[in-house]
């Protein structure tokens, strides 16, 4: 009868993978020169990019303006199995090398004295675990795809003194998942006494959509000080997609039959998977006209991830509810801009951002840690024409498991990562 | 009683003085490691002592982790690599594979004649354990002793593993060992499974005594050597739970019912000579299906009646030696509590740390998950006895290993790494080698057993009350122990 726990082992490991992405994902890269601040931004929210960082900036913004850039991500990282561990002594593994291109653009368009209509696309959110094979892990997740798209126009307004303003608009958000997980024979095979993989899971949704909110305030106390707050809603997205299972023989025909009977037919699938909200507040102070220094407080609404549920449409047996816990997670940014000279501007910043993840749920499909990172950029402006770009790079705690993955799947994980951003802005 | 606040006081002196802190014997230094042990030392599996398994033993499994290579059979004496008596498969004796796993396992031996590939090796083995050796018999045998009709395993297989070179002890002692690893003791109580009959068990005097005087002379021969003993189990193994004591109808595997719908259970011979029902507690070793198929133990009222007027012994009750009660199991338990107080005594007056090999049994009797698998007491599925049902898988092999290397690591502050079941993972190319860790191409699966003879069932009793696995050393048969 062991064999028919195949069944619905194989169905829920790779759909467990989706909650596992409740964490981690969220990409506040998205605009260069608030890259460059370690995403201090809120407070400043004086380029298009406000639009994501928050809509009241644009307020401040009188001219028609377009920006455009890309962030290109690269990780390195590693798993080191605990020596302790039975399961994963002696592992190793690491990511197969991908450059992720983040893409995002913004236009703004002043309306009178006072209003101002924007409208950005960027991606705030997306995952790729891929472990390169031969990966030990890949019974839990060979491969993690989270990819979203967002469509956010915004109206803002200030007062004519330009000293508060208010902004907000609707976010269209698409967003698709993929999981990629091996499933071993779940005893050793009585043929071999080896441990053979059996079947391969892969499960695809189609791009699902949600709508939500952002909406922001900036209120200038004095010349010198500025305070801005920015919130965007959470999000459930139902994904619907397809569950595709490939029977991988272990040479033994007897013992392949048997796995046959047990593999799900491929089949329909669906979930609503949880976004969290953002919500930032942020001081900027400008001692002078050739400085501005932010500090922000951001706090992620993780612990939206209470449960996930997933459904097998021709199998419902195999449906599930699983709880998650993750936790609101807070992120300090802190940046500073210094106007060198007319044309160019140089930017700093640090940050510390809080991992929302239990220590149970770090695995192979998303192994998050806090953040520590820090950023240098530059900005040039010259008539119509602005070009930013920054360099940030991101250190993640190692995060040991130390015994507590409920898989067994013990070990410590090492992550960095580096980020370079560019935009190209003009103003008509 | 008396004893038993003995036994309770010297456990409990053991447990304080191998609290964390205290300085164990020596060096956990591997540079010359030599183990002593038994048929789980070797690496046995499957009644077959062969090289496919013995770089799982137990003492493989240690060495490896603590860093050291496994000789290959061409390895000179000069070797710093860990040298065991390698034997090509199908092994001594040949070794019992799985032919088929539906509707019901066949298991039968695998073909052909394994031989020694180590004999020459010009110095000891490494690893001196020698199936079916006693506490006893590491002090004296040699692999010198003369042959003899239906001699004991244990001197059949130190023919090849000591090669008449001396005692295990004088061998391990010529290798100035830096660690020494030792577990032995169940070839002193595990006869019952064979002779249903707990008298064949070493008093728990004698055990003391011998396994002081083997520790002894260990420690005076090595005196600057690290050393780590290990504990011994008391659970039951699916050897002896394989065959029902009820009559079970072959063609469904399910119970025969009387008309009250109540089990039948076989016939067996009282303590007193009398004979009655077998309790339901009773436990059937599995040499004892050979007899049953025969007709022993069918209760008298039903031998005149078909199918059963056709075996010639229905209506004969089971001796007393064929089964196991659970007056007898409690005995066992009882003595091999005897035995770990003494080895935990001794081990701890020497500042010698104790594996819990127990401890070990006592989960995979209640059922483990270790990532992707589960692994329990299961007959074939699962994962830890082998298909002798009373010796043990690599993977079973392997967790044995890493409660030596527990032991080891809380004992001594090292922190060898323990071995993953990921080596036994298929297909993980660099990570181990697709077959683990072995000793180059003799460690290759065939991964077909054809041409084996197919030993299917036939009689009233299910498969499993085929006839005894022959287990074939020097063209003789013989029942190995553990």
């Amino acid at each position: 009868m062991r064999f028919l726990k195949l069944t619905a082992t194989l169905s829920m490991t790779c759909l467990l993978a989706t909650s596992a992405f409740g964490s981690g994902f969220l990409i506040p890269e998205q605009g260069a020169k608030a890259s460059a601040m370690a995403g201090a931004f809120v407070a400043t929210a004086d380029d298009p990019s406000a639009i994501f960082y928050n809509p009241a900036g644009i307020a401040q913004q009188r001219e028609m303006s377009v920006l455009a850039g890309t962030t290109l991500i690269n990780f390195t990282n590693e798993f080191t199995g605990d020596p302790n561990s039975p399961v994963t002594s002696g592992v190793t593994g690491e990511y197969n090398r991908h450059t992720f291109n983040i893409p995002n653009m913004y236009a703004i368009v002043p309306f009178g004295e006072n209003i101002t209509f924007g409208v950005g696309a960027f991606a705030a959110f997306g995952l790729r675990t891929d472990w390169e094979d031969p990966w030990v892990g890949r019974y839990i997740s060979k491969d993690a795809d989270l990819k979203t798209m967002s469509v956010n126009p915004v109206v803002a307004w200030q007062t004519s003194d330009g000293r508060f303003a208010v902004g907000g608009g609707l976010e269209y958000r698409r967003a698709r998942v993929i999981l990629n997980a091996n499933r071993m024979l779940p005893f050793p095979d009585p043929f071999t006494g080896r441990i053979p993989d059996v079947a391969n899971a892969r499960l695809a949704s189609d791009y699902g959509s949600g709508i939500g909110w952002n909406a922001g305030i900036l209120f200038k106390l004095s010349e010198a000080f500025r305070i801005g707050a920015s919130y965007r809603t959470g999000m459930d997205i139902d994904l619907e997609g397809r569950a595709d299972f490939r029977q991988i023989f272990t040479g033994n025909p007897q013992l392949d039959a048997l796995v046959a009977t047990t593999i799900p037919p491929d089949q329909d699938i669906n979930t609503e998977f949880p976004f969290p909200s953002i919500a930032t507040i942020g001081v900027a102070f400008s001692p002078n006209e050739n400085w501005d220094i932010e500090l922000d407080l951001m706090r992620t609404g993780w612990s939206r991830f209470e449960a996930l549920a997933v459904n097998f449409e021709t199998t419902p047996s195999a449906s599930f509810v699983r709880e998650q816990n993750w936790e609101d997670s807070n992120a300090y940014r802190l940046g500073i801009n210094k106007n060198v000279t007319p044309h160019w501007d140089v930017r700093f910043g640090a940050l510390y951002d809080q991992n929302p993840q239990p220590i149970e749920a770090v695995s192979p499909l998303l192994p998050d840690s806090d953040r520590i990172g820090a950023s240098i950029g530059a900005g040039w402006h010259a008539g119509p024409l602005v070009i930013d770009t920054s360099l940030l790079v991101l250190h993640f705690k190692d995060r040991d498991t130390n015994g507590q993955n409920p898989e067994g799947f013990d070990g410590l994980y090492e992550t960095d990562a580096l980020l370079w951003s560019v935009n190209l802005g003009y103003r008509f | 009683m008396k004893r038993f606040l003995n036994i309770a006081t010297a456990v409990v002196v053991a447990v304080l003085i191998a609290a964390p802190g205290y300085a164990a014997r020596g060096e956990a230094d591997f540079t010359t490691f030599v183990a002593l042990g038994d048929s789980y030392g070797a690496g046995f599996e499957s009644g077959s002592l062969n090289e496919r398994h013995q770089v799982w033993s137990w003492p493989a499994v240690v060495a490896r982790q603590a860093g050291l290579s496994l000789c290959l059979p061409g390895a000179t004496a000069a070797a710093t690599c860990f040298a065991q008596p390698l034997v090509s498969f199908p092994g001594i004796s040949n070794e019992l594979v799985l032919n088929s796993l539906v509707p019901s396992p066949v298991i039968a031996p695998a073909p052909g004649q394994g031989q020694p590939l180590m004999l020459n090796f010009a110095r000891p083995y490494n690893n001196l354990s020698i199936p079916g050796a006693t506490v006893g018999a590491l002090l004296s045998l040699t692999g010198a002793e003369p042959q003899t009709p239906n001699e004991p395993t244990a001197v059949s297989f130190a023919r090849f593993i000591l090669r008449g070179q001396g005692t295990p002890v004088q061998q391990a002692s010529a290798l100035h060992p830096t660690f020494i690893a030792l577990w032995i003791g169940g070839n002193d109580y595990l006869n019952v499974i064979f002779s249903g009959n707990p008298a064949t068990m070493t008093s728990a005097t004698d055990f003391a005594a011998r396994y002081e005087a083997l520790i002894t002379a260990l420690v005076t021969a090595n005196p600057n050597a690290g050393m780590v003993v290990g504990n011994l189990p008391s659970s039951i193994p699916p050897y002896l739970t394989l065959v029902p004591p009820y009559i079970v109808n072959p063609a469904t595997g399910q119970p025969v019912l009387d008309p009250a719908g109540n089990r039948i259970y076989y016939v067996g011979t009282n303590p007193d000579g009398s004979f009655g029902q077998l309790a339901p507690t009773t436990l059937i070793p599995l040499q004892t299906r050979a007899r049953l198929a025969q007709g022993y133990g069918i209760p008298p009222a039903l031998a005149g009646f078909p199918p059963f007027n056709q075996l010639p012994f229905a209506g004969t009750p089971l001796s007393a030696d064929d089964v196991i009660t659970a007056d007898e199991i409690a005995q066992v338990v009882a003595r091999v509590g005897q035995y770990n107080a003494a080895i935990n005594q001794i081990a701890a007056a020497r500042d010698i740390p104790v594996a819990d090999i127990a401890g070990l049994f006592q989960r995979v009797s209640h059922g483990m998950q270790l990532g992707p698998v589960a692994i329990s007491a299961a007959p074939v599925t699962g994962g830890f006895f082998n298909l002798d049902f009373f010796h043990l898988t690599d993977l079973g092999y392997l967790l044995f290993g890493n409660e030596f290397i527990k032991a080891i690591n809380t004992a001594y502050g090292t922190q060898i790494p323990v071995a993953s079941i990921a080596q036994l993972f298929m297909n993980n190319g660099a990570f181990f080698g697709d077959s683990g860790p072995g000793v180059g191409n003799h460690l290759t699966f065939t991964g077909s057993n054809s041409g084996i003879t197919d030993d299917a069932v036939s009689g009233i009793v299910s498969f499993w009350s085929r006839q005894p696995i022959p287990r074939r050393l020097g063209g003789r048969n013989r029942v190995v122990n553990h």
